[in-house]
């Protein structure tokens, strides 16, 4: 279960960044990496789920923000939720990892965005992570910050991971 | 080239999402039109504009109109809003139908008040559709007589109209 998939081998070797041997030792460790690939995948598709199934209420999130050009807020609340839910599915059985852990980090990078850019101006919103209820947010955009944080370094170690990932699944379509 | 597989994989992936995402809206019946109504001037605002639940019911879109029917007296106002925004200042005479307990307190204001009782719903302003919905709810179980105050509590309050 949950064995080597023998087709990720990377040509040539170190480069980029020099990392000591702890980091080294994160960075390719491949429990890590898919541990970070089911923990995002199952993260995004879970919040993919409810902007999907309500997408005009998801569409009034997007126009909480108040950062959006009128003519593209219902595309994106179209779109987001299929990225993150597309992307999300990518990362546990292994299709493309390194672009969809991009995807997913860019998405990150903007939720972090969007966010900090409301919570300086002070502007009330909904983030509308998880769900898209009436009630404001769960968490506090704070805490959201934080755990956006955490995921973003998940996604680095998936697009940094140099050997043989794990799957779950036997053989995978194309493992980089 | 490592960069280059990655961005074509990065086009596959987006491509399929936006495909996928395209299809589903275009087949789900909760499908939003691929442009909304986002202009506040232009009434309120709402990601299908077409598929409108309340269309067909009428709009008072001046906050004098609704002070007119108010001052008339024979209008029942109901506020769409939760009980804590109704707890907060409401509307001087209005009746708490918040649209998420609708169900629960329904019975209550079937019994107190007729079907063709004159009635204006409201709530936070352009910004809020839940007095369309509860309009809508109303008009379907028979109440002949609804209207929408689509500047709501924030628009009445702004007027330095008398709350409660």
């Amino acid at each position: 279960m949950c064995g080597f998939l023998l087709t990720d081998f990377r040509a040539g070797k170190p480069k980029g960044i020099q990392l000591n041997n702890r980091a080294q030792f994160i960075k390719n460790n491949s429990w890590v990496e898919l541990a970070g690939r089911w923990i995002l995948g199952l993260t995004f598709i879970y919040a993919s789920y409810h902007k999907i199934i309500s997408p005009a209420d998801f569409a009034k999130i997007v126009y909480g923000y108040d950062l959006f050009p009128a003519m593209f807020i219902n595309l994106i609340a179209i779109v987001i939720p299929f990225l993150e839910l597309v992307a999300g599915f990518a990362l546990i059985i292994g299709l493309y990892p390194r672009s969809a852990a991009i995807i997913i980090n860019a998405l990150l990078l903007a939720f972090v965005t969007v966010l900090a850019i409301n919570l300086i101006r002070g502007h009330e919103f909904d983030c509308g992570c998880f769900s898209t209820g009436q009630s404001g947010y769960a968490s506090s955009p704070e805490l959201t910050l934080v755990r956006d944080v955490i995921y973003f370094v998940f996604g680095m170690q998936i697009f940094l991971f140099e050997g043989n990932r794990r799957s779950c699944f036997g053989r995978l379509i194309s493992p980089h | 080239m490592l960069i280059q597989k990655t961005i074509k994989e990065i086009i596959i992936l987006v491509a399929v999402s936006v495909a996928l995402a395209l299809a589903v809206n275009t087949l789900s019946p909760k499908g939003i039109g691929l442009v909304g109504q986002w202009d506040t001037a232009k009434g309120v605002i709402t990601a299908n504009p077409a598929g409108d639940a309340a269309g067909r019911l009428e709009e008072i879109d001046s906050v004098a109109r609704a002070k007119d029917l108010f001052d008339k007296g024979d209008v029942l106002f109901v506020d769409a809003r939760s009980q804590n925004h109704y707890g907060n200042g409401h509307i001087p005479g209005a009746v708490s139908l918040p649209v998420g307990q609708f169900e629960k307190r329904i019975d209550f204001f079937l019994n107190r008040y007729p079907p063709e009782q004159p009635i204006v719903t409201y709530c936070s302003g352009r910004t809020c559709e839940d007095s369309h919905e509860l309009a809508q709810l109303l008009s379907d179980l028979g109440f002949t007589n609804v209207r929408i105050f689509i500047d709501g509590f924030p628009g009445w309050e702004a007027e330095g109209y008398p709350i409660e």
